[in-house]
């Protein structure tokens, strides 16, 4: 990690002095994760396109102030948080996801999957397939992720928020804790439900 | 195990994730590890969410466009001459 | 120090769905999602862990001596215990599902009808190989008949066999 630090310092230290390869190398590493990011909030890509630009124009003109008390990451991430959250509340469009507060309970496997009673009460009725077996293609193919990214899409708000952090973005999770400001089993919580959507959502496209 | 230890699929499956996260304690994390032990439901399913983290984590390997690049140079520039 | 590890076809973790290379060593947190720590066991710890492949283990730093494991920093595997396979898997099962059956016609009262049960699902499940469950049925019907003790004898018994029959360590 100190390793990635120093390299980003002598990045920064170029980007302040002019020089547009350093400019270039940051977006590079940074601009995908932006508009992720940005997605979180806002619901279009065009939208999110326009805020991801906006926050590289914040993060140049702070660019001098920036002194590195927290990592680069976390400064790009509250910018873009910042912004894109003005936009999505200024745009008011509904967003195809129900975030009418979270259910209490929701299930990671559908109850009718498993024996209601008897002796095998609690147990599989039939089994899982197994995915290991499958076709590699299938798993790294652009409409597997397609498909994985719509569910995620339509999550409630803090789940997809959580889910785009951790397993998207590689967070660690007192990151995610931290930027979210919830609590750790709170974070759990919500990626368990939402990894739950991402597997079934998945289950319907491999198994079909 | 015990039969007061016992762990159904219904239970596992919710703790996948705290599994996953290494945040179950010792005994709930060895009678976890038992079920799927001995229950091939179980040992599909948990590799099933493994595989989900896997291709959810796939969802970063996209690079910026060339186009978006274009443009985020222009910015620099503009931003640079000001 | 040296223990057991008990692998998935083609040296695959059960847990972790890591493929462990032999001889070199590997971290504990390293490439494996969910594992702190290698994990390993003493031969009393086998019969709770069996899968189709047994290998030997070197582990490495302190050792941790969990109810029903070893967990350790780094490990890497010495070699495979050929002696443990379909047919040896198929024998442990046999000579626990036996057990079962003796239990099963001991028994008078209430518990004679589930002990039966148990036995004949020792049985059917013997025939396909299936040591690591026919060992908790046959652990179940030894609690049922003789409670905790019951139990850890019967684990104990499971244990001998797999020393005695693959050259182990004494459990």
């Amino acid at each position: 990690m100190a390793q990635v630090e120093a390299a980003e310092a002598e990045l920064l230290d170029a980007l302040r002095a002019g020089q547009e390869s350093a400019f270039s190398a940051l977006v590079q590493k940074y601009h995908t994760s932006i508009l992720r990011v940005a997605r979180l909030y806002v619901s279009s890509p065009a939208t999110a396109e326009e805020v991801a630009q906006e926050t590289w124009l914040a993060v140049l003109n702070g660019i001098d102030r920036f002194e590195g008390r927290s990592t680069l990451k976390t400064w790009i991430f509250r910018i873009v948080t910042n912004i894109a959250r003005t936009r999505g509340q200024r745009d008011a469009r509904s967003i195809p996801f129900s975030s009418l507060g979270e259910e209490t309970t929701e299930p990671a496997v559908e109850p009718d999957r498993f024996a209601p009673a008897g002796r095998w009460a609690g147990h599989w009725k039939s089994y899982p397939e197994r995915w290991d077996t499958l076709p590699e293609e299938r798993l790294v193919g652009a409409e597997t992720r397609a498909r994985v990214q719509r569910v995620i899409d339509r999550l409630p708000l803090t789940q997809r928020q959580v889910i785009t952090l951790r397993d998207v973005e590689g967070w660690e999770p007192e990151e995610v804790c931290s930027a979210l400001e919830i609590s750790e089993t709170n974070q759990r919580v919500l990626l368990h439900r939402a990894r739950s959507k991402v597997r079934q959502a998945l289950e319907g496209y491999l198994e079909s | 195990m015990l039969i007061s230890e016992d762990l159904t699929c219904r239970e596992l499956v919710e703790l996948v994730t705290e599994y996953l996260e290494g945040t179950l304690p010792p005994s709930d994390r060895d009678r976890f590890e038992q079920h799927v032990i001995l229950c091939d439901g179980c040992a599909f399913h948990l590799d099933q969410m493994r595989t989900a983290v896997a291709v959810t984590g796939s969802l970063s390997e996209e690079s910026i466009t060339p186009e978006a690049q274009e443009t985020l140079l222009r910015v620099f520039r503009d931003w640079k001459s000001g | 120090m040296r223990a057991y590890k008990c692998l998935r076809p083609g040296r695959v973790g059960p847990f972790s769905g890591y493929s462990w290379p032999v001889g070199d060593w590997v971290e504990g947190d390293g490439a494996m999602l969910c594992m702190r720590g290698i994990h390993a066991c003493r031969t009393r710890d086998l019969p709770y862990w069996l899968t189709q492949e047994l290998w030997e283990i070197e582990l490495e730093g302190p050792v941790q001596q969990e109810r029903r494991k070893l967990v350790a920093d780094r490990g890497r595997l010495i070699q495979r215990v050929e002696a443990w396979n379909g047919a040896s898997a198929v024998s442990f099962a046999e000579d626990c599902a036996s057990r079962a059956r003796e239990r099963a016609e001991r028994a008078n009262g209430d518990d004679a009808a589930l002990l039966g049960e148990l036995a004949g699902d020792a049985a059917v499940n013997a025939a396909k190989g299936e040591a690591a469950l026919v060992g908790y049925i046959a652990a179940r019907s030894a609690e049922l008949d003789g409670g905790v003790d019951g139990y850890m004898e019967e684990r104990l018994a499971q244990a001998r066999w797999l020393a005695a029959e693959l050259r182990l360590a004494a459990p």
